[in-house]
């Protein structure tokens, strides 16, 4: 299993390791030959704002939503959920592909980045918050809540897509882990459109 | 549940600017224009390092109202530098919201013995290091990021290289070494054993490491990349240059393409002039930046 990983700033290396030790093989996407034969994608946390620019130069963005379209498993963290989200509030959007509106750096800053529990599907565990982004707004029935933090939904799916505004590669614990390797899996089932 | 201002929170955001580039700025234009060019993070002062090394004097934490002028004109992490040692300034800056804060060699030190007590504070913060030794006892005292010190404020990237490779020699040292052995690195760098032992079970810095001081152009950067850096603060080498925006972006595109020379000469044509540089043999051991802190 290949697993691409948008590695243009951010913590993609982290996914990196999440991939390895699933034994699956990470690919770190920097131009458009990198996004060949990839079975899942991951776009990490970071910097949304820097992504894109360095997205103006390197244009890889509208050759990944080709593959997200596709069908193929994909997940988002954080800034990436940014990157995916139909609606932005504080910034713009980018790879519109999930139904859903979110926030930018809607905690505040920095002193107020938190580690939270989250309801993550039925599992319970503390997970970081750095400079997160909310769903302000679910904006179609597609849209799954999978994740909670108190009341606040912090995670969603639809269909292949799943966007999480905490950071579970920073703590690639067991149940997580074996989250990703099930779905990174089922994609191998999916169709393609 | 929830926690503000853990290690782990500390940490994670400098997790999330790796691979990207923090510029110092002076105010909220050259904030949009960083911003603009790809930056993650902006660095507010007062006066950027060659200007500071150019007027002498005492250099101080910039103003606050420069500090807040630049947080409230970007989306992007606001860094700002206290004086090594002057945990006032350091509570001030943490009162202020910012995003990071950096103990820093770049303004004049107000304590010869003591380093902040960094665990103190809401913020993270970043200190700069010529070695593990320093590296680690930064780390001690709660840094949540490491950076060379380089040569601030002379375009001249030669002391960054030298700290870089130092501390990487040193880190393959510890990683290699025989457990019985890590005694005697402790004392031989100076370095707090328990920082040592986490170095020897991750086999890696427990934080992340970047490089900065003295880095003028896209090679630079792409150089430090490929020396193991995880990331890039420039300073005076962009708002110093003939073509601030283009040269920002052009550092931008350089650290996340570090690896690839074609598109490294691509982005470096037509850049305009860079800052002219200063070698560090005509500065006198007063004027090394890098001597302070310890």
């Amino acid at each position: 299993m290949k697993v691409g990983i948008l590695s243009f700033q951010g913590s993609f290396l982290d996914h990196s390791k999440s991939i390895l030790s699933i034994g699956a093989t990470p690919v770190l996407i920097k131009n458009e030959a990198d996004i060949y034969d990839l079975d899942a994608l991951i776009l990490p946390g970071g910097e949304s704002t820097a992504m894109k620019k360095i997205d103006s130069y390197l244009k890889v963005f509208s050759v990944l939503d080709d593959f997200i379209k596709s069908g193929k498993p994909t997940l988002s963290t954080c800034a990436g959920t940014i990157l995916l989200a139909k609606e932005v509030i504080g910034g713009d959007t980018t790879i519109p592909n999930i139904d859903i509106q979110v926030t930018r750096n809607a905690y505040g800053r920095q002193t107020e980045s938190f580690e939270g529990s989250v309801s993550f599907y039925d599992n319970n565990d503390i997970y970081c918050f750095i400079r997160a982004p909310k769903i302000t707004n679910i904006l179609t029935d597609k849209v799954e809540v999978i994740a909670k933090h108190n009341e606040e939904i912090v995670g969603v799916k639809q269909d292949n897509i799943v966007a999480l505004t905490f950071h579970p590669e920073l703590n690639n614990d067991k149940y997580y882990l074996n989250w990703l390797d099930n779905f990174i899996k089922e994609g191998e089932n999916v169709r393609t459109l | 549940m929830k926690i503000e201002s853990t290690n782990k929170v500390k940490r994670g955001l400098a997790e999330m600017l790796k691979g990207g580039v923090i510029m110092d700025v002076v105010n909220a234009e050259q904030a949009r224009i960083a911003e603009k060019a790809g930056a993650s993070a902006v660095m507010a002062l007062e006066r950027i390092p060659a200007d500071i090394r150019a007027d002498g004097g005492v250099a101080r934490m910039s103003s606050v109202g420069v500090i807040q002028e630049v947080m409230d004109s970007v989306s992007i992490p606001v860094m700002a530098k206290a004086r090594i040692g002057h945990f006032v300034e350091a509570q001030i800056l943490d009162s202020l919201g910012i995003d990071f804060m950096d103990e820093s060699e770049v303004l004049t030190p107000a304590d010869e013995v003591n380093h902040i007590n960094k665990q103190n504070f809401k913020a993270p913060f970043v200190c700069g290091a010529t070695g593990l030794g320093e590296a680690t006892r930064r780390i001690a005292e709660g840094a949540s990021m490491i950076r060379t010190k380089g040569e601030a404020g002379t375009g001249n990237v030669v002391e960054a290289v030298r700290h870089m490779r130092t501390i990487i020699n040193e880190l393959n040292e510890v990683i290699a070494c025989d457990e019985n052995e890590v005694v005697a690195l402790s004392k031989k760098f100076r370095a707090p054993l328990h920082v040592l032992e986490e170095i020897k079970e991750l086999k890696k810095l427990p934080v992340v490491n970047f490089a900065a001081g003295g880095i003028a152009t896209p090679a630079d950067a792409a150089l430090m990349m490929q020396l193991g850096c995880d990331g890039v603060f420039v300073g005076s080498g962009i708002f110093k240059s003939g073509d601030p925006a283009e040269r920002a972006e052009a550092i931008v595109i350089a650290t996340t393409n570090f690896n690839d020379p074609k598109v490294l000469a691509e982005i470096s044509k037509d850049l305009g002039e860079p800052m002219v540089g200063i070698n560090i043999d005509t500065l006198s051991e007063e004027e090394k930046l890098a001597k302070r802190g310890w």
